[in-house]
């Protein structure tokens, strides 16, 4: 160092320029600052209030109808009124002896491009529905952060993602139209991909209240434990999240350090850590079958300069999925998936399970079906909620900013799709509450309330109020299609679970009424409940919920029993589904 | 070999006697006025200095405001998408420091380098003294100390999770061990490097083994190490992303990782300057240190 000063210092000038440039900076730094007032955002504090809840539900398109919707209503509008217009010149790297650069992960759900493109190189001609041919090169970039700045230099023309992973993405490509994403198809839901592995002592997801949680920092891991947390009554600041760059760090972690509690990683590993003694998993993707949704999206540049392409892909995928329901065709692509993942044969045979691949009709529920518990809408507002929670994204992107069911409705008037059957839904036996519980412990429990008409179990109980010297009928509890709502979207992404609804009420007839009752009140409650959210969700089964009277036997709060507007309330209990073991 | 360090920058009239002395350049040269600034080797003066490198600096700031400038996102020569604007990165700087909180994450990455960092030189500094003056010691931790330089940093996350688990330990644990094998070398070599003729006079003068050690070894290695100390800590400052990538609640690396993670390129590059700015401040505090703990260095070689 004394080599270049002549054994001195720098004079006091260079301190005198270096200091001037850096105040000059932080000024203009904080004038910027204060000309712009941002709010600040939540952080991973706070906790959520009932107004928020409600904002989450106006996402939604309906207004609150109490006289039940009657079959599948889908959206009427043309996908392209809504998306946002690409703008300036498309600036992807050119399709090279045209072929479509396609970003992958290891994951069982590209199973069917894998198969459709016979490997990952471009080789085999894909063919545009104009019978142009085209190419596909699968990319594998597992990395999801190098996979979206790839996507957003124009590296690859189409990147992978969970519906729920994409308002993270948008926080960076929002601020340019041409690398908007738009998403065709969904390739899978994960079914028994994910999981949530704890200790012994944990019971139910509230009981990690206080206790720390170690996973993959916003990721689908996040996702499935905000989701699982805040249904439970558990807000994020309530647990210690300790995170990792990936889950697979996140179980060598859990199973380094018997402190933390629990984990949210990946099949196989959630797998093997839940066969150590102590440890066992609480849920599943398996259970919760429809709420980890895997999709591709093409940069709207791209898709704008390529609608040919873009169809061919989907229809692609899709007849690679007809196929692979054939065990040859299994072994196949397990073996091409063994040679571009490099991983062994056996592995990828037995990771095929780990996801559901979405046929043509399955797509459509998601995509179109507006009172689809579950579709693309509520996943998205649900992903947007939990993500504002914790204050990791800013503004919300409205879901028909990126969601374009085109080509999925142009497919229904070919019977080749349109003959396509949902298969997706499990079939439930009817079952007891009590035979229910008796089989294993729940796995999270939600509490709403409910405000019932005294002695009335009539959900939509309208009243008259005196507003401004006129006389309105009103609903006596507003938030009634709130609720619904509400436990509707947790039934619906617990597709394979039990939901028992238990109905509670408070003890201040105790001695006055009899208790039986007081019960048979509860249980016409709790079966109010179901029925209204059967009407909501006519592709909900009313067999996968049963329900109970619970009178005033368990208050809310034991050391405080008799907190009456704490106990008039409702339950709602999600259960492994007994197939699912 | 002392004036290595001092070579005076030659004025005009240095010049000619620096041409006369080494024996070259006897034909006049055509750029008189000014030859120093082209010369070989010969370092240009403060406020040269100081102007090139301001100059360079914002040669590359209207470069990089022209490339990303125009009316809309579309239309720039590069995408905000791929690279935000000087004047987008600025104005981010108050959520940096409001709402993702830069002073702890300054405090907290500060932390662990000094930890992790003071933890290497005191563990570091003393054997590699021992293993200086005691060959045989070095020579038995040779090969620990070539593998442990040469090893990729990076693959030591995952051991260090199994070790020391994912909370502040393993982040310090981690710059420990990164840095301590580089700590040990320079050491041994500074000790090494001590010219046997002031052990031989020590010597001769009935200095017994530890009085040669403590009277001339380590006086004479002390500014040497110090000096490699100084480079060193900026190896440690460059581990922390890499130390910060698991279970950090603040920290620069942590920062950088996020911003990458929630696509804030101007978080990015705003936490790279700060991370410049830091380096710079706390090499200049070295610096000035040194200037105080070893005046007697520049007798020293």
């Amino acid at each position: 160092m004394s080599n270049g000063t002549g054994g001195g210092g720098p004079r006091p000038a260079f301190y005198l320029a270096v200091l001037v440039v850096v105040v000059g900076l932080v000024g203009l730094a904080l004038w910027r600052f204060g000309a712009i007032s941002t709010s600040r955002l939540g952080g991973t504090s706070g906790t959520i209030s009932k107004d928020e809840l409600q904002q989450m539900a106006g996402g939604g398109a309906e207004a609150a109808d109490s006289s039940g919707i009657t079959t599948v209503k889908e959206y009427n509008y043309v996908p392209a009124t809504k998306l946002p217009e690409v703008a300036g010149i498309s600036s992807y790297k050119p399709m090279a002896d045209r072929t479509v650069k396609f970003a992958i992960n290891v994951w069982a759900g590209w199973g069917p491009i894998i198969y459709a493109n016979n490997g990952f190189k471009p080789g085999k001609a894909w063919k545009t529905p104009g019978g142009k041919d085209f190419k596909v090169e699968l990319i594998l970039i597992d990395d999801p952060v190098a996979m979206r700045d790839a996507y957003a230099a124009g590296n690859v023309h189409v990147g992978w993602a969970t519906l729920d992973m994409i308002p993270l993405f948008l926080e960076g490509l929002r601020k340019d139209s041409r690398v908007m994403p738009r998403v065709y198809q969904q390739v899978d839901w994960s079914n028994g991909g994910d999981g949530i592995v704890v200790r012994e002592n944990i019971k139910t997801m509230s009981d990690l209240r206080g206790k720390t949680l170690v996973l993959a920092q916003n990721s689908p891991s996040h996702f499935f434990a905000l989701n699982a947390l805040i249904n439970s009554g558990v807000q994020p600041a309530e647990v210690g999240f300790k995170f990792t760059q990936d889950a697979f760090q996140a179980a060598a972690a859990f199973n380094a350090d018997k402190s933390i509690a629990g984990c949210v990683s990946w099949a196989p590993d959630i797998y093997n850590l839940s066969k150590v003694p102590g440890n066992k998993l609480i849920v599943t993707t398996a259970t919760a079958n429809k709420l980890i949704a895997d999709v591709w999206f093409a940069r709207a540049d791209f898709a704008k300069d390529n609608p040919d392409v873009v169809e061919g892909l989907v229809r692609g995928i899709f007849d690679a999925m007809t196929d692979l329901k054939e065990q040859p065709a299994k072994q196949k692509v397990a073996k091409l998936m063994a040679d571009g993942y490099s991983i062994p044969e056996t592995d990828t045979l037995g990771m095929l399970g780990d996801a559901h691949s979405t046929n043509h009709a399955e797509n459509r529920e998601f995509f179109t079906n507006q009172n689809n518990p579950t579709n693309f809408e509520r996943t998205w507002n649900t992903a947007y909620f939990l993500y504002k929670k914790i204050g990791v994204v800013t503004e919300k992107t409205s879901f028909d900013q990126v969601m374009d069911f085109s080509v999925i409705q142009k497919l229904m008037s070919e019977p080749r799709y349109a003959n396509q059957k949902n298969e997706y839904d499990v079939q439930f036996a009817p079952a007891s509450a009590g035979a229910i519980a008796a089989e294993s412990d729940e796995i999270l429990t939600k509490t709403v309330v409910i405000h019932f008409f005294p002695n009335s179990w009539d959900l939509t109980k309208k009243v008259t109020k005196t507003v401004d010297g006129k006389e309105k009928e009103e609903l006596y509890d507003p938030n009634v299609e709130f609720i619904v709502e509400e436990v509707g979207k947790l039934a619906g992404q617990y597709g394979a679970a039990r939901i028992v609804i238990e109905g509670h009420t408070d003890s201040s007839m105790q001695g006055r009424a009899p208790k039986s009752l007081v019960q048979e009140l509860s249980l016409n409650r709790a079966n109010s409940v179901k029925e209204g959210i059967i009407r909501k969700f006519k592709t909900l089964q009313p067999n996968q919920f049963a329900t109970s009277g619970m009178g005033w036997d368990r208050p809310a709060d034991p050391s405080d029993p008799t907190n009456h507007a704490k106990n008039r309330r409702v339950e709602i209990k999600v259960y492994p589904a007994e197939a699912s073991n | 070999m002392r004036l290595w360090g001092e070579r005076t920058p030659p004025a005009p009239a240095g010049a000619t006697s620096e041409a006369t002395n080494d024996g070259r350049a006897t034909a006049p040269a055509p750029s008189f006025e000014r030859p120093e600034l082209l010369a070989l080797r010969v370092p240009p003066s403060q406020a040269v200095r100081l102007a090139l490198g301001i100059g360079t600096v914002a040669v590359l700031l209207v470069f990089w405001w022209v490339l990303t400038r125009g009316p809309s996102p579309e239309t720039r020569f590069i995408s905000p998408v791929i690279l935000p604007s000087p004047a987008e990165v600025i104005g981010s700087f108050g959520t940096l420091v409001r709402e993702r909180d830069l002073l702890q994450s300054i405090a907290a990455t500060l932390q662990r380098v000094l930890f992790g960092f003071g933890l290497a030189a005191l563990v570091g500094v003393p054997l590699g003294i021992l293993a200086g003056s005691y060959r045989v010691v070095e020579a038995s931790a040779a090969p620990l100390s070539l593998f442990g330089r040469n090893i990729p940093v990076a693959a030591l996350i995952p051991l260090t999770i199994l070790w020391f688990g994912i909370e502040e330990t393993q982040k310090v644990m981690f710059i420990f061990i990164a840095c301590v094998p580089f700590v040990f070398a320079d050491s041994v070599r500074a000790v090494t490097s001590v010219h046997e003729r002031y052990v031989e006079t020590a010597l001769t003068l009935g200095a017994s083994s530890t009085e040669v050690i403590s009277k001339v070894l380590v006086p004479l290695a002390l500014p040497q190490i110090y000096g490699s100390l100084r480079s060193l800590f900026g190896l440690a400052f460059g581990y922390i992303m890499l130390a910060e990538l698991i279970n950090a609640e603040h920290g620069l690396g942590y920062l950088l990782s996020s911003s990458q993670r929630r696509g804030l390129s101007e978080h990015i590059i705003l936490i790279l300057l700060v991370i410049g700015v830091l380096a710079y401040g706390i090499d200049r505090f070295l610096y000035w240190l040194e200037r105080g703990l070893f005046p007697y260095r520049s007798q020293n070689e």
